[in-house]
C-alpha cells in the first residue's frame, strides 16, 4: 500500500538502472538523511554525539570498507583493526609533519596509506582463500599493533606511548581535539560517511562490483570471462583498506581524540566483523542496520531504566545488557541468515504486494 | 540400408566435407600432448575447427575432450604442440585473456555467479569490453553510466536472443538447470566470441530442454556466424548439430570427420561399444 511500484514504469535502460528504480526508497532514504542531517542534530545532547550518533556513523563507514572486501569480494580478513590503525597513525603523522594541511586532505592521503598497506597483505589472497587467508590477515592485525607500540616515531615519542590528537581548524572551525563543539565534529563525520557511502554504492553496482562479486562466487568462471584475479582481489583490498583506514582516522580524530595501540587491536577488527555480517555481507545499507544493532543498542538498553524509572545497579544492568544483545544476534541470525539488509529486503518485499497474499 | 538411402548419405557427407574444407581455418592443433605427472590426458592429437562451423568433440568418459577445451582456452598449457588461433601461434596462454583472443566458453558443471542476477551474470561478461576506470566507476554519472547502458543494450540483445527476458532479475542460483544452462550461453554470447567452446551443454536436461537449446545452438551458428566446438554425449544430437566430429579415446585421436563417416568408423564403434579380446 506504501510501496505500491504499479504505475513506475521503466522506459529507459537509464531508468531501470536508476539508484532508486523504486520512488518510495528515494523517499524513505530523504526522510533518513533528514533524521540525520537535521531532526538529531536538534535535539541531540553532548552525550548523544560522542555515545551514539558518531561511534555509529564510524563504525558503520569501517564495516562498510570491510563488506567491499568480504562481502562482495569474498575474501575474509580478520585484519580490519590494523588497517584502521594505519589510517589513524598516517592521519596523525601527515598532521604532525604538515600542521597546515587541511584535514580533507590529509584523510584523503591517510586512506591511501592504509591501501597500500591493505594491498600489501592482500598479495597471499593471490595463493590462499577462506579460513586460510583469514589467518594471514590474523598475522597483519598482529603485526600492525605491534609496529604502532615499538616504532616511537609513529607516536612522535609520546612518553606515553599514545597518539593524542591536536585542534585543527577546517575553514575557521576548530572541528578536532578537546575544543572542537561534538555538533561539528559529527556533520563532519556525517558529510565523510554520506560521500563515502555514495562512492562505494556506485562502485559496486558497476563494473567493479560484478567483477568482485564474480570472483567472489566462483573464481575460475571469473578468470574465463575474463576477469584477472590478482587485480580484481587487489582491488578490493585496495578499496576496502582506503575505506577502513578513514574509519580509523576519524575513529581517532573525531571521537576519542586519543589512541593507545591497543585500540586496534582484535576486539576492534571482531566488532566490524560481526558488524558486516550481522547487517548483511554485500551490501551496503546493511552496514548501517549492523552497526545501530550492535554500537547503539547496547546504548540506548544501558539508558532505559532511567528512563522508565527502574533502580538497577549498574553492574546488574551491564549483565542484562549483554544477554539481551547476545539473544538479539542469535535471534537475527536464525531468523535471517543472510544479515539484517536482507531481512529489510524481504519486508520490503511484502510491503510490496501488501495487503495482498501474492 | 538400401541403395538409394547410401547414395543420400554419400551425397550428404560430401556436401558438408566440402563445405567444411571451403573455409578458412580458425583454431589449428598440431600434435598436442598434455599430461598430468604420468598420465597422459591427451596424446599427439591434431585437429582443426574452420571458421563457422560446429566441431564436435565426442568420445568416451575420460577420453580427454574436456581438457581439450581447457587447451584450447589457455586453463591447462599443453607440454608440446602448437595452436594456431586465428593465425597466431602459440602454446600457453593466461586463462582470462582468451576472451580478449576471442575464446568464450560454458561449463560441464554450470558456473555461474550464484549470487548475482541473470543480468548482472550476462553483464560480467562484458567486462573485457569496459575500460572506465574507478574514478568514474565511482562518480557513475556521466561516462560510467553511458557505458553501462551502452552494454546493457547489447546484453539485452542476448536476453532477447535466448528468451530468458522473464528471468532477467533473478539470483541464478533460484533457476531451474536448464534455464541456468542457457544463462551461461548467454554470458558466453556476451563476450562476442570467434570461437565458442561448449562443454555438455544439454547434460542433464530432458527433451523439451534439449530441443530448445539445440535450436540456440543452431542459431548462435547461423545468425551470429559463430564458431562452435561442441561437447556432447547425446549422439542424435551430435549427429544433427554438427558439421564434423572428432572422435577421442584414452587421449588420442581415433576419427575425424563427418558425422556418417564417424558414425561408420570401426574403431568408434569398438571405443564406444567396446570389443573382445
Amino acid at each position: 500500500m506504501f510501496y505500491r511500484v504499479s504505475g513506475q514504469f521503466k522506459t529507459s535502460y537509464e531508468s531501470d538502472m536508476a539508484l532508486f528504480p523504486v520512488k518510495q526508497d528515494a523517499i524513505l532514504l530523504a526522510f533518513i538523511l533528514a533524521l540525520f542531517y537535521v531532526a538529531f542534530p536538534m535535539m541531540a545532547s553532548e552525550f548523544t554525539y560522542k555515545a551514539l550518533l558518531v561511534p555509529v556513523l564510524i563504525y558503520a563507514l569501517a564495516a562498510m570498507g570491510l563488506n567491499i572486501l568480504t562481502g562482495y569480494a569474498g575474501q575474509l580478513s580478520l585484519g580490519t583493526a590494523g588497517f584502521m590503525g594505519v589510517g589513524a597513525y598516517a592521519c596523525y603523522k601527515i598532521t604532525s609533519i604538515f600542521p597546515e594541511v587541511n584535514i580533507v586532505v590529509a584523510l584523503l592521503l591517510s586512506g591511501c596509506f592504509s591501501a597500500a598497506v591493505g594491498v600489501a597483505f592482500g598479495l597471499p589472497s593471490l595463493r590462499i582463500k577462506g579460513f586460510y587467508l583469514a589467518i594471514a590477515t590474523l598475522a597483519a592485525q598482529f603485526f600492525l599493533v605491534w609496529l604502532f607500540e615499538k616504532w616511537a616515531w609513529l607516536y612522535n615519542f609520546n612518553a606515553s606511548g599514545a597518539i593524542e590528537v591536536k585542534g585543527h581548524e577546517f575553514f575557521g572551525l576548530v572541528i578536532t581535539g578537546p575544543n572542537a563543539a561534538p555538533i561539528t565534529q559529527y556533520y563532519f563525520v556525517l558529510v565523510c560517511v554520506t560521500v563515502v557511502s555514495f562512492a562505494m554504492i556506485n562502485i559496486t553496482r558497476g563494473r567493479f562490483g560484478r567483477v568482485w562479486k564474480a570472483v567472489r562466487d566462483m573464481d575460475i568462471a571469473a578468470e574465463l570471462v575474463g576477469i584477472n584475479l590478482m587485480r580484481a582481489k587487489l582491488s578490493a583490498f585496495a578499496v576496502s583498506s582506503y575505506v577502513v583506514g578513514i574509519a580509523g582516522a576519524l575513529l581517532v580524530f573525531f571521537w576519542k581524540g586519543a589512541a593507545e595501540p591497543n585500540l586496534f587491536d582484535i576486539p576492534l577488527s571482531f566488532k566490524v566483523l560481526f558488524i558486516a555480517i550481522i547487517g548483511g555481507l554485500g551490501s551496503i545499507i546493511g552496514n548501517f542496520l549492523g552497526a545501530l544493532l550492535i554500537v547503539a543498542l547496547p546504548v540506548l538498553l544501558n539508558l532505559l531504566p532511567g528512563v522508565l524509572g527502574l533502580e538497577i545497579n549498574s553492574a546488574t544492568l551491564e549483565h542484562i545488557n549483554v544477554m539481551i544483545v547476545g539473544a538479539l544476534i542469535v535471534f537475527f541470525l536464525i531468523v535471517e541468515p543472510h544479515g539484517l539488509a536482507r531481512l529489510w529486503a524481504l519486508i520490503r518485499e511484502k510491503l510490496i504486494i501488501w495487503p495482498f497474499p501474492h | 540400408m538400401s541403395v538409394i538411402e547410401k547414395a543420400a548419405d554419400i551425397t550428404a557427407s560430401s556436401i558438408g566435407l566440402q563445405k567444411a574444407e571451403e573455409r578458412e581455418t580458425l583454431l589449428d592443433l598440431a600434435n598436442v600432448s598434455l599430461s598430468f605427472g604420468g598420465v597422459k590426458a591427451i596424446n599427439n592429437i591434431s585437429f582443426d575447427i574452420k571458421r563457422g562451423e560446429v566441431r564436435a568433440i565426442i568420445g568416451p568418459n575420460g577420453a580427454g575432450k574436456t581438457s581439450m577445451l581447457n587447451v584450447i582456452n589457455g586453463f591447462y598449457q599443453p607440454q608440446e604442440g602448437v595452436i594456431t588461433f586465428r593465425g597466431s601461434q602459440r602454446r600457453s596462454m593466461k586463462p582470462h585473456l582468451a576472451v580478449s583472443h576471442g575464446i568464450a566458453r560454458t561449463f560441464q558443471n554450470v558456473a555461474l555467479f550464484k549470487g548475482m542476477s541473470t543480468l548482472d551474470n550476462i553483464m560480467a561478461g562484458r567486462t573485457t569490453r569496459m575500460k572506465r576506470n574507478m574514478f568514474w566507476q565511482i562518480l557513475y554519472y556521466g561516462p560510467a553510466q553511458r557505458e553501462e547502458i551502452a552494454h546493457r543494450r547489447k546484453v539485452e540483445e542476448i536476453i532477447d536472443f535466448l528468451e530468458i527476458a522473464h528471468i532477467r532479475s533473478t539470483p541464478v542460483g533460484k533457476l531451474p538447470y536448464g534455464l541456468q544452462k542457457r544463462v551461461e550461453l548467454a554470458r558466453a554470447l556476451a563476450m562476442e566470441p570467434d570461437l565458442l567452446l561448449l562443454d555438455e551443454p544439454m547434460a542433464g536436461m530432458n527433451l523439451e530442454e534439449k530441443e530448445d537449446m539445440s535450436r540456440f545452438i543452431i542459431d548462435v551458428n547461423e545468425q551470429l556466424g559463430t564458431t562452435i566446438a561442441l561437447i556432447e554425449h547425446d549422439i542424435g544430437v551430435v549427429m544433427d548439430l554438427s558439421d564434423r566430429v572428432v572422435v577421442l579415446d584414452y587421449g588420442r585421436k581415433i576419427a575425424d570427420g563427418s558425422p556418417e563417416e564417424v558414425q561408420k568408423n570401426q574403431d568408434v564403434i569398438d571405443a564406444y561399444l567396446g570389443v573382445s579380446h
